[in-house]
Order: C-alpha cells, then structure tokens, then sequence
C-alpha cells in the first residue's frame, strides 16, 4: 500500500497538469483567434456633458436680408476662388513651360550639361521650412516659463 | 571627336529668394468669407463651460440687486468671477507688444535692407558691367569648361555674397534663359552671343553680416523689378518667378 498510493499520485497528477495546460492553451487559441479590439477614435465620440439640453445657444432667427447675403457672398467666393485657381495653375504652367526651353537650349550647347542639370538632386528632399507668421519675431523676447504635459491617451491592440 | 565649338557664350545666374516671414494681408472677399464662417461656427456652436459660469454668475448678480438675498446666495459664491478672469486676460493681451509688420526699411525704402516687404519674396539683384554697360542684373559669371551650370550659378552668388551664405538651391536644372546676341561691332564667327541659364536658391540664414559684398546690390520685388531690368530681361526672367 505504501508503494502503490505514491505512484498513482504522480500519474494522476501529471495527466491533471497536462489536461490543464492543454485547456489554456485551447483558451489561449481562442482569444487569439477573436478578432482584435478596434480603437475608440476619441474626436468622434460626443462627450455625454455635452449633449444637455440648457447648453444650446439661444440667438435670435435669421433676417431674410441676412440669409441673402450669405448666399451671395458664398456666390462670389466660389467665383474669387475659382479665378484664384486658375492664376496658380497658369503660373505653374508658365514656370514648367520656361524650364522645358532651357533644358531645351542647354542641349543644343553641351550634352554633358544637359546630362548633369537632369540628374535628380538628392540633398533637396526632404524639404522643410516654417510657415510664415502674422508678426515678425521680436528680438530679445522672453516667452513665459512653463512645462508642456502631454496627456493623449495611448491605446495598444 | 571632340564637338565643334558653340559661338554661344554660357552663363549661369543665381536668383536668390528671401522667402516671406509674415502672412499678406487678405483680401476683401477672403475677410468677408472668414467673418461670416465665424459668425456660421458660433452659431452652430453650444455653450462652453466658461460661457455657461459668466452667464450663472450674470443671473446671481442681476437677481442679487433686485432682491438683496445676499446670505443665502453668497453660498454658491465664488471669489473670482469669469467676467474678471476675462478682463484680466485682456489686459495682459494689451501689454504684450509684438513686433512691427511694416518695418523702418519699409518707411524709408531702403531697398538695400532685407527687412523691407516681409510679406513677399525679396530677390538680389547687382550691378554688373557687361561690355561696356553698367546693368543691374541677377547675379551672373561665365561658365568655365568642367564645372556644371549649378556650379557656376553657386560661384556667382560666392562671388557677390562671399562664401558663408546658406541658400538652398531648388535642383539641378535651369529655370530659365536668356538669349541674346552681342552687338555687331564684337559679334565673331565664334562669338555670336551669349546664353544665360538661370538657377532658383532660397535664402535660409536672415542674417548677412558675414557676407562681403563688393559691388551695388539691391534686393527687391517682383513688381519692383521693371524699375531696374531691361525689358526683355525682365519678360524671361518674370516666366519663373512666382509671386
């Protein structure tokens, strides 16, 4: 009796570790294989606070004339800005149809030349340059002292 | 076989480009435009925390006067009211100063300075003898055999600027050319006339003060450009300029 028990215990008990084992593994498997958790896109997603009722703005109802013009200055927007458009995309055109003659004219002189002016330039990209502002920077300001905690939510799948 | 030699004399010239440090001013239309899409925002906007405490205490107030219940009232008091934050906050705007759009150079029209017209592309242009002319021009050398044209334009802007200047140049090829025949009394069988190929740079260090300029320069605009260039000049090299 003293022989036998001890042995059955070792046999039950590694059969028991290995059914376990294989039943998280299944379990394992079938997490894995669900399909991954989409990420809240937090821009698209209203806050709940925000869509009480005593938050509308209560402003007064738009005049005939008002409505009126806004269509026609919408009207002569659209018109500015398609004429705007078209002054760019000839300017383009002039700038590429000037290149084109130079690059013409510099192959009647030398064809080495040519060679090297079409030769991509690998230093112009990338291209960086800040944006213009509406005031030039002053000399000698001091900005306020402060420090900048980043607090975007990082979501991992 | 070695090519039969061109009676065109080659030239490369540097346009450099300050680019703009502010915005331009916008049009009539585009501050209309802005205006009424501000007025269209808000009122499609809700009320914001800030707008719903001034409009809380504006009520307290009014009903404070009208029926003096001060003890009851005074315990939902706060010690600072919005409306004092935002007097605060427009009295520190006031204070701030910025920096003047339209500058001294701009007043007095010192077109030597870089810091006129900051809102357009400012070019350089120098004073160069060609013949027996004195002509302001882009700045221009002749092309000598072994160098590319890219080259010679960056050793006419060495020559003009001294070496410390940072310029991008926009490329390997030519924007533009001008062509032009010498006049009769030099023209040769191989010396017909002279080709000058044109490179784009943009100016990216603002501070010249390095820089040893030998001869008369100007930086101007596009618009200011006719005062100066010659007018078939001036039709080609305005093809590649953008405004």
């Amino acid at each position: 009796p003293c022989r036998a028990q001890p042995k059955k215990k070792k046999k039950v008990d590694v059969k028991r570790e290995q059914a376990q084992k294989d039943r998280m593994k299944k379990k394992i498997k079938k997490l894995e294989k669900a399909a991954p958790e989409m990420i809240p896109i937090e821009d698209f997603i209203t806050p709940l606070k925000y869509s009480d009722s005593h938050r509308v703005r209560s402003l007064p109802p738009l005049s005939f004339e008002e409505t009126e013009r806004r269509v026609l200055l919408m009207k002569k927007w659209c018109l500015f800005k398609q004429k705007q458009d078209e002054a760019e995309k000839k300017a383009i055109q002039t700038l590429v149809k000037a290149q084109q003659e130079a690059l013409k004219e510099l192959r009647l002189e030398s064809e080495e030349l040519y060679q090297a002016a079409i030769r991509r330039d690998e230093g112009l990209f990338p291209f960086e340059r800040d944006g213009p502002d509406y005031t030039p920077p002053l000399p000698g300001y001091d900005p306020p002292e402060g420090k900048c905690v980043d607090i975007t939510k990082v979501y991992t799948q | 076989t070695a090519a039969a030699p061109r009676p065109w004399r080659l030239f490369g010239a540097m346009c450099l480009l300050r680019l703009p440090r502010i915005t331009q001013p916008l049009e009539k239309e585009e501050e209309e435009m802005a205006a009424l899409m501000g007025q269209i925002e808000l009122e499609k906007s809700q009320y914001s925390d800030h707008e719903i405490r001034k409009l809380e205490e504006e009520e307290q107030l009014r009903r404070r006067k009208e029926s003096k219940y001060d003890e009851d009232e005074a315990r939902g008091k706060r010690v600072i009211m919005a409306q004092d934050l935002e007097d605060k906050w427009e009295q520190k705007l006031l204070r701030f100063e910025p920096a003047p759009r339209i500058t001294d150079a701009d007043k007095n029209n010192d077109r030597t300075s870089l810091n006129r017209r900051l809102d357009s592309n400012l070019m350089l242009l120098v004073k160069q003898k060609i013949g027996n002319q004195e002509l302001w021009l882009l700045p221009q050398v002749e092309w000598q055999p072994g160098e590319t044209l890219r080259s010679t334009a960056e050793r006419a802007m060495a020559t003009f600027l001294g070496d410390h200047i940072e310029a991008k140049i926009l490329g390997n090829a030519p924007y533009g050319i001008y062509k032009y025949k010498f006049p009769k009394a030099i023209r040769t069988e191989d010396n017909v006339g002279a080709k000058v190929f044109f490179f784009k740079a943009f100016l990216q260090s603002s501070d010249l003060s390095q820089a040893e300029l030998k001869e008369d320069y100007l930086w101007v605009t596009k618009d200011e450009l006719g005062d100066y260039l010659k007018s078939e000049y001036l039709k080609k090299v305005n093809r590649f300029l953008l405004d």
